[in-house]
């Protein structure tokens, strides 16, 4: 175990439930490795429903609120508004997230709460055996779609920046050096952030769709498909050839919702105190 | 150059998906017969001294086993 995992991980849970070569290990490494940076280990809840990718937390040295299928964003927000002062961190998988738990995604975003989403990809229902998922691409052959996938997938990274996220970033597990940044940046970003990370599943993705089941294949198309692109003007050219385009794609500043809604108590509390006290 | 004293491998967890091989540019990994607790084959080092102490097979480790311990500064080859 290294010094990070030693520090930080619940012995008695371990070894991780991943199959061998799962890029869920790699995003518990990156996340580990901004929370160590950041010192905040002690500041983190974190949320997560069902699926691989909601595993990750579950294994962390930290307050952790396991809940039903889909429903990891509500519990978030509600997390957050009994304690303003936690880092609250989601932790989803595109079944989760974009299937089952879309909406939630839609109006967390949509109210700007300062939460941070993880959305790790791996474009099929890896634990329920290789389903056809909503983040599958045009053509895939999967286990419900044995004849090839018609329809298209949705694009969680679109979906926030239109909803009104406030930061949005797209990477995938070869790039963790630049997951471990913007973990960081959204830990301290104020308001909704959301991070998809594109990971490899080498038993369900790699031997269903890509056609290998090795661990090595996996991270080398994710090395060719993923193409790391600074300006998201051009993300499109990048869609155009059928690759990923990575990168961080927004981050500005919005009115956050919690201290809206903290000032508007105050304002309705001085307003009756004005008008002598009778509220 | 930095260089490493040595890479130790968690023999409790490792589940040998090889991607340290892989990952590593200078050949320091290659397959290994030994068996780790889960009953996998792990990975042996075979060329410590080609190792740079880049830190890639321990970010890219997706059950953070492995650990390189780099050499100390007054301690390096000439």
């Amino acid at each position: 175990m290294n010094p990070l995992g030693e520090k930080y991980l619940r012995k008695p849970f371990l070894p991780f439930l991943f199959c061998p070569g799962c890029g869920d290990g790699m995003i518990v490494q990156s996340f580990l490795q901004a929370v160590d940076d950041l010192g905040v280990i002690d500041d983190l809840a974190m949320a997560a429903g069902i699926g691989c990718s909601a595993w990750i937390p579950v294994y962390m040295h930290a307050d952790v609120l396991k809940v039903l299928h889909g429903r990891a964003i509500p519990a978030a927000i509600g997390l957050k508004a009994s304690r303003p002062s936690r880092k609250v961190v989601v932790f989803t998988g595109d079944g989760d997230g974009l299937a089952i738990g879309g909406l939630h995604l839609l109006h967390a975003a949509r109210r700007n709460i300062d939460i941070t989403v993880v959305l790790v990809n791996n474009q099929i229902y890896a634990m329920t055996g290789g389903q056809v998922a909503p983040s599958t691409g045009v053509g895939s052959r999967t286990q419900t779609t044995p004849y090839g996938n018609l329809e298209k997938p949705l694009d969680g990274c679109k979906i926030a920046v239109a909803a009104g996220a406030t930061m949005v970033s797209r990477w995938s597990t070869v790039h963790t050096r630049q997951l471990t940044r913007t973990f960081k940046k959204a830990l301290n970003h104020k308001g909704f952030s959301f991070i998809e990370v594109i990971s490899q599943c080498p038993v369900q993705t790699g031997r269903y769709i890509l056609g290998s089941g090795a661990p090595q294949f996996n991270l080398q198309w994710l090395k060719d498909n993923c193409v790391p692109v600074k300006d998201p003007s051009r993300w499109g050219e990048v869609e155009a050839e059928g690759k990923i385009p990575v990168g961080d794609i927004l981050q500005i500043e919005k009115p956050e919702f919690m201290e809206e809604v903290q000032k508007m108590n105050r304002k309705v509390k001085d307003e009756a105190e004005a008008k002598g006290g009778d509220r | 150059m930095k260089s490493a004293e040595r890479i130790e491998i968690d023999r409790r967890y490792c589940k040998g998906c090889l991607l340290c091989q892989y990952v590593c540019k200078f050949e320091v990994f290659e397959p290994g017969q030994e068996r780790s607790a889960l009953d996998y084959r792990m990975p042996r080092v075979a060329k410590i001294e080609n190792c740079r102490v880049c830190g890639l097979c321990e970010t890219q480790c997706p059950d953070m086993v492995l650990t390189v311990v780099a050499k100390e500064k007054g301690k390096e080859n000439p």
